[in-house]
């Protein structure tokens, strides 16, 4: 009993570990990230483009040309450019977007909202079929069900996504009819729905109206199934080779040598094993839809981050481009400290 | 458990099969909305600016809309003119969307403003000897409807017109923009945004990326537009666009690529309309090219023009988005040349070639990814090969190629050009006009130099009899199709659908001419 109580001095080293390793991490996190934007400025720089003739144009007078290039500081040295910019950062400002002219901030405020809406639903239905595809082919390797789950997850790899966001809104929205058009909403109610949190979902189900809601799902559910498709892919992928190896090794062969039935291998012996890497492969999967979504936003006229990011950097639009790295950044890496510290959590043989 | 499935699809079915149709009292306008940089008529350069301009704005005069190289008087009611000023009378009675009336003050502010932001489409006013300093002396009020407007440079009366009724023209109101104004910035970070105009519509809403609603302007002085909103959707990528105007969720469909063009023919309930449109497509070499002296070689350009196969490209390749027109100035325009002097002959290019003493004629061909260009410069690279000149293809995305050219860090491109107004002094200045002052134009990026071209341009300019300058024209354009680094060939038309009930939709061949006030459904 003593032994599990710890004394105070203990607890006080615990705490100052703790906050060491905040602090560790904090600033670990700031190393990236500054590394990051020094990475993003140099490549979006070194590029052959001219962001000024972007702006203006290539009909504009040189008189203009060169007006706008002392606007955005661009006749200073590169270093000085840079340092202007840290300096607005520090003061939470990301400047001014060339492309929309609106404050970068707001236009990330904007777009985000609508890129975590749908990576989030489709994360959510991906790891769910994921999970349970992979369960499924190690429940009974070399069977139908494992057959499925390999060519879903060869589907889901090989088949590029703007063609089945195509295909998906041919065949759902102009033949069947069972899903609404492309954007978030249908026109009626984009503009007489009053919205504040940047999630239509969360907005339509505020309103209380059944019709809005049911039309957010109708626009909603398309896209996040292609998405899902894609992530489910890749984990029922990984995690199936995880599985697999794992029913390999002794505890799992000494488990069914005792009489356990393979469901019980597989859901009480394996799955805890794996749960470690499986929260990796989760918190991998999110980040990469919530930058990875370009093309599906396209199809689908979704406004979020990654069309955002995308035409910024066909612009050249270097605020745009940095702000937005500087968020996928910070997701990316919070996402990793998180998934880190849930399988510590998890998996007592990561602490 | 199949009969829970198929009772749950059938519950999905029917309940989002009745989506289609848009509103009744509104239009829904699918395009891609990206392009957009500024709402403020200083600013605003892009095809979806212009052209929403065209709708919330007025400008002095404006082309008429069933006859385009008519300026019909639109604010102004009249003009007496001199050879250096006009004095313009405004139209009685007329009104911005705010109730403020139209005032002499809001003509000297809207067009000064422009020369003192001195943002991409400001050249078009400059043009006049404007500039920040002097533009207030040069706009004045002279009576309570009156003002007159004046100009240094050798031009006539007739090119200012022109000039002002291009969109960057457009008149704004200043009481409602100077009470928005900060940093003295004339009110250009709100106009971004908002809109101050007298037009059909005014902005309603405008969502970066996303969507740009606009709503009637019953007091118009022009008349009240027939629809109560337009809701501009942005969907960048075409064949959505397509199926939103097949599904009807989409009144208008806007800028269809050709594939997409060939399936929505003879669709039910949809009409696909190709729309003559004042764009050219050229290929340019840059005659200064220290490893590729031929590119400046006359001998090699005309070679180059028998090497085009124009009707190839433009009417069995990109069918029904292009007519061949191999002048300056396009269709559409005063004095545009229509005849065909060159025709597809690769073995009279080899002819000319090999009478020149060119051995091995080859070039890189820069061009931007985006449908058409690429598709063009494939097949030209087709079309330069049997005449045996051997093109070796690099593209890029939009912005580098358009960057790479202004450095002259190139020996040939396919490119587009568009008018800024209407006109021809616009492309004249561009292919026939390389002053020393170092203007970037189509002859500076070919590094070609006329110093004769580009004093007969001016003179063209400042030509106020019209036949005369009408001809002067015409001899500009036979003189750049005779021998000139840039190869004129095609003419651009713009590939539009609507769905069958719409009535009264008007699209011209300027970027800005698209009227949405007579629409109806």
């Amino acid at each position: 009993m003593s032994a599990s109580t710890p004394s105070v001095g203990v607890k006080r080293r615990l705490w100052i570990g703790r906050s060491q390793n905040l602090a560790s991490g904090l600033v670990s996190l700031a190393l990236t990230l500054f590394g990051l934007l020094v990475f993003t400025f140099i490549l979006s720089r070194a590029a052959p483009v001219d962001p000024v003739l972007q702006l203006v144009g290539d009909h504009a007078s040189e008189a203009t040309y060169q007006q706008a290039r002392h606007e955005l500081g661009l006749d200073q040295p590169l270093p000085m450019q840079f340092l202007h910019y840290l300096g607005r950062l520090f003061q939470g400002d990301l400047g001014v977007s060339q492309l929309t002219q609106q404050p970068v901030v707001s236009d990330l405020m904007r777009t985000f909202p609508a890129t975590i809406e749908l990576a989030t639903c489709a994360m959510f239905f991906g790891a769910f079929f994921g999970i349970l595809l992979a369960g499924m082919a190690v429940y009974k390797p070399g069977s139908w069900m494992d057959h499925l789950a390999r060519l879903v997850s060869l589907l889901g790899y090989s088949v590029p996504v703007f063609w089945l966001g195509l295909l998906g809104l041919l065949l759902f929205y102009a033949t069947l009819h069972w899903s609404a058009g492309p954007g978030r909403l249908d026109d009626i109610y984009t503009y007489t729905m009053t919205q504040n949190s940047g999630f239509i979902l969360v907005d339509a189900i505020r309103s209380g109206d059944a019709d809005i809601i049911k039309n957010a799902i109708a626009h909603l559910w398309l896209p996040v199934a292609v998405l899902a498709l894609l992530s489910m892919a890749s984990i029922t992928r990984l995690l199936r080779a995880v599985m697999l190896e794992e029913t390999n090794k002794e505890y799992v062969i000494l488990a069914q040598a005792k009489g356990a039935s393979r469901l019980r291998v597989v859901v009480v012996h394996v799955f805890p094993n794996v749960l470690g890497t499986l929260i990796t492969i989760l918190a991998l999967s999110y980040a990469s839809l919530l930058e990875g979504a370009v093309l599906t936003e396209t199809v689908f006229a979704w406004p979020g981050l990654g069309r955002y990011l995308t035409s910024a950097l066909f612009a050249s639009d270097i605020s745009a481009v940095l702000g937005s790295t500087l968020l996928i950044g910070t997701c990316f890496i919070l996402l990793n400290a998180f998934a880190d510290a849930l399988t510590k959590w998890v998996d007592p043989r990561t602490r | 458990m199949k009969k829970l499935l198929a009772a749950s699809l059938l519950v999905c079915a029917s309940s989002f099969s009745a989506f289609a149709a848009t509103p009744p009292n509104a239009l829904v306008v699918a395009q891609s909305l990206d392009d957009v940089t500024s709402l403020d008529p200083a600013q605003g350069f892009e095809l979806t600016s212009v052209q929403t301009f065209t709708n919330v704005y007025q400008r002095l005069v404006q082309s008429d809309p069933q006859n385009p190289t008519n300026l019909a008087p639109t604010l102004a009611s009249s003009w007496e003119s001199t050879s250096n000023s006009l004095t313009i009378t405004l139209r009685k009675d007329a009104e911005f969307a705010s109730g403020n009336p139209v005032r002499p003050e809001d003509v000297v502010f809207s067009l000064g403003r422009v020369v003192k932001l001195n943002l991409a489409p400001s050249f078009i006013l400059t043009q006049l000897g404007w500039n920040k300093a002097n533009v207030d002396s040069h706009i004045h009020k002279i009576a309570d409807d009156k003002v007159k407007i004046m100009w240094d440079v050798n031009v006539g009366p007739s090119f200012v017109l022109s000039l002002l009724s291009a969109p960057v023209s457009s008149i704004v109101d200043e009481k409602v923009v100077m009470a928005n104004a900060e940093n003295g910035d004339f009110g250009h970070a709100w106009l971004n945004t908002h809109s101050a105009g007298s037009g059909p519509f005014q902005i309603k809403k405008y969502i970066p990326h996303e969507a740009l609603v606009l709503s009637a302007n019953k007091t118009s002085p022009g008349g009240a537009p027939k629809l109560n909103l337009i809701l501009m959707k942005n969907v960048p990528d075409a064949a959505t666009r397509q199926l939103l105007i097949e599904q009807g969720d989409a009144d208008i469909a806007r800028n269809l690529g050709s594939d997409q063009f060939q399936s929505l023919q003879g669709k039910k309930g949809v009409k696909a309309l190709a729309l003559p449109y004042a764009s050219l497509y050229y290929i340019l070499f840059n005659a200064k090219v220290e490893d590729n002296p031929d590119l400046g070689n006359p001998k090699f350009w005309e070679a180059a023009h028998w090497a085009f196969d124009y009707r190839g490209i433009g009417v069995d390749l990109m069918r029904g988005q292009f007519q061949v027109q191999q002048s300056f100035l396009p269709v559409g325009f005063n004095g545009a040349l229509t005849d065909q002097p060159y025709h597809y002959d690769p073995e009279k290019a080899k002819a000319i070639l090999k009478e020149a003493g060119i051995e091995n004629p080859h070039f890189k061909l820069i061009v931007s990814n985006q449908p058409p260009y690429l598709d063009v410069a494939q097949a030209l690279q087709a079309s330069f090969a049997r005449a045996g000149i051997k093109v070796e293809l690099i593209p890029g995305i939009s912005s580098q190629v358009a960057s790479e050219v202004k450095e002259h860090n190139f020996e040939a491109t396919v490119s587009a050009w568009g008018p800024d107004y209407f006109d021809p002094n616009t492309n004249a200045s561009a292919f026939a006009y390389n002053p020393e002052n170092g203007s970037k134009t189509l002859a500076w990026r070919a590094n070609w130099q006329i110093p004769e071209l580009s004093k007969m341009t001016i003179a063209a300019r400042a030509e106020t009899d019209e036949a005369k300058r009408t001809e002067m024209y015409q001899a500009l354009q036979k003189k750049v199709r005779e021998s000139s680094p840039i190869v004129v060939g095609l003419q651009n038309k713009k590939l539009v659908a609507i769905r069958e009930d719409l009535q009264g939709y008007v699209q011209g061949i300027m970027p800005d001419m698209v009227y949405y006030k007579n629409v109806s459904k």
